[in-house]
């Protein structure tokens, strides 16, 4: 179950605006790694292009999982996710009509998934029992730790070996972003995932983080191989921390 | 008896009867419309060539006609299929579909009235079902077959489809479709191919909504204008995106319009009916069955 992300030398662009500035970074197999920035530096700018959402004007990007290496440059997002890449969208992006099981049930659309529907439910339920008591209630009606809940059981349901999570804290109460991070650790640790985060946030994130890269302007501008090193890093201190 | 109270009582039955009618007229656009957003205002004249088909088709055959409709709509899923892949390929990709895409369907709508004016004639056609002359009579109530069975078989279809959305991955991706695309593409689904399919069902749908009409009443080619106000109505007033809703719309249509064509006369009926529309929307405007996003 090895599975890894290697992003190499990227460069995206929205017409004329560059956003990503020869970005290269790794996410070996098994590990947590934080992507940090405060907003408009790049963050979810590069989850589009590791989706296929977007496409780089330059550089490369693949996964390998288990020994097979695919690239995912020119990739529909269909065939990206389908590879076993599964996302948490920014905003969540939730079908808000549709009850919590009908969200979760989509998430195992694929076929690849479908077998080990009814164990990764369970799993959703467990983690999440106010999912479980909710189940048939519309989404939209939700609040935004249960909606954030949701996506998380729908990314868990797509059966993933690698999980992206972009902004998990956005819009949450800080309670919430500390219990949702933590959900996020459980997550990974129970069913094996590789994990890269996407996180302003970031106590919350070098919290589960076993490494982290920091963007700034699009560029990867600080990498730290620990979470001790990030918070001793000049550039964190500055940015975050206020120091 | 008392008179009146057997009238209303015959209005509210024929009220349904005729509902039952609307619902198989709107449950298609109930997909295109109210799930996947697209707005074809073409369908009544989908289910027009149904009607005509059938038509021509019993009179060549002596099949009947609903059994004719249920035999047409392969061919109709794939001419919807087909559409909206055209739509999709000229406006939809483009994001030209608030009013060009209108335009579109309201293009295919004279294309296929003056396609069957063409061939078939500016007449009326019929197609009579064996059950068509028998009336069932409850007490001091009527139920005619001619208009009991397409009925019947319309709700069936819809019972149908709405098993199929909720139970099946392909069905709650439809009824997701219109909510969020770029969500669908994240959990590998191709919405492009979940709308193809799904306006499918919706024309294929026409097709049996057009061997109900021909059943009871005779049909030309113009026949679908009446529909085109009531079933946007209907679907809205349902809630857009449910099925349930928009055959408890469509029956409530129908009795309000029956009743008071019964007491007030017809030409009330409409002003009535779109009134009581009104009326829904003022106060609920997410539908009578819609839930609020």
């Amino acid at each position: 179950m090895a599975a890894s992300l290697l992003i190499e030398d990227v460069d995206a662009a929205y017409g004329a605006v560059r956003a990503l500035d020869g970005v290269s970074l790794r996410v070996d197999s098994g590990e947590t790694v934080a992507l940090l920035g405060t907003n408009g530096n790049g963050k979810t700018t590069l989850m589009r292009c590791i989706l296929g959402l977007l496409k780089p004007t330059r550089g490369r990007i693949s996964v390998t999982i288990d020994g097979v290496t695919t690239d995912l440059v020119g990739r529909s997002p269909e065939d990206i996710v389908n590879l076993g890449i599964a996302i948490v969208p920014e905003g969540r992006r939730l079908f808000p009509r549709l009850s919590v099981e009908e969200n979760l049930l989509l998430g195992a659309y694929r076929r690849a998934a479908r077998p080990s529907i009814p164990r990764h439910l369970e799993f959703c339920y467990e983690a999440f029992p106010r999912l479980k008591e909710r189940r048939s209630q519309a989404v939209g009606s939700m609040s935004g730790g249960e909606q954030q809940m949701v996506a998380l059981g729908r990314a868990v349901m797509c059966a993933p070996k690698i999980l992206l999570v972009d902004e998990p804290s956005v819009g949450l109460a800080p309670i919430l972003v500390a219990r949702t991070i933590e959900k996020i650790a459980e997550l990974k640790e129970k069913l094996g995932l590789t994990v890269l985060m996407a996180e302003q946030n970031f106590h919350q994130a070098i919290r589960i983080a076993d490494r982290g890269y920091v963007l700034v302007h699009g560029h990867v501008e600080f990498q730290g191989d620990s979470p001790a090193a990030l918070g001793d890093s000049e550039l964190v201190r500055k940015f975050y921390l206020g120091l | 008896m008392d008179p009146d109270l057997v009238l209303l009582l015959n209005g509210i039955v024929s009220g349904l009867l005729l509902g039952g009618l609307y619902a198989a007229a709107a449950a298609g656009l109930s997909v295109s419309f109210g799930m996947l957003d697209v707005v074809n205002i073409a369908h009544p004249a989908f289910m027009v060539l149904g009607a005509m088909l059938v038509a021509l088709l019993w009179g060549a055959t002596g099949i009947d006609p609903l059994v004719l409709s249920i035999l047409l709509t392969p061919a109709f899923w794939a001419l919807g299929a087909a559409l909206y892949v055209a739509y999709h390929h000229f406006f939809e990709r483009r994001g030209d579909e608030a009013i060009q895409g209108l335009a579109f369907f309201f293009g295919v709508l004279f294309i296929i009235e003056v396609g069957l004016v063409l061939t078939l004639g500016p007449e009326q056609h019929f197609a009579d079902a064996s059950y068509a002359n028998t009336t069932i009579q409850l007490g001091e109530v009527d139920l005619p077959l001619r208009m009991l069975v397409p009925m019947l078989v319309s709700l069936l279809a819809i019972g149908g489809l709405s098993l199929f959305l909720r139970r099946t991955f392909m069905g709650r991706a439809i009824a997701a479709v219109a909510q969020d695309r770029e969500a669908l593409r994240l959990l590998a689904i191709d919405p492009v191919r979940v709308k193809r399919l799904a306006f499918g069902i919706s024309i294929a749908l026409a097709a049996l909504a057009g061997g109900a009409l021909v059943v009871v009443q005779p049909v030309d080619a113009t026949s679908g204008h009446v529909f085109i106000g009531r079933v946007f109505a209907i679907v809205i007033m349902g809630g857009l995106s449910s099925l349930g809703g928009c055959v408890l719309a469509a029956l409530a249509f129908g009795v309000v319009e029956n009743v008071t064509a019964t007491f007030y006369g017809p030409s009330w009926s409409p002003a009535v009916a779109f009134g009581c529309l009104l009326l829904v929307l003022a106060v609920r405007p997410q539908g009578l069955f819609g839930r609020a996003a």
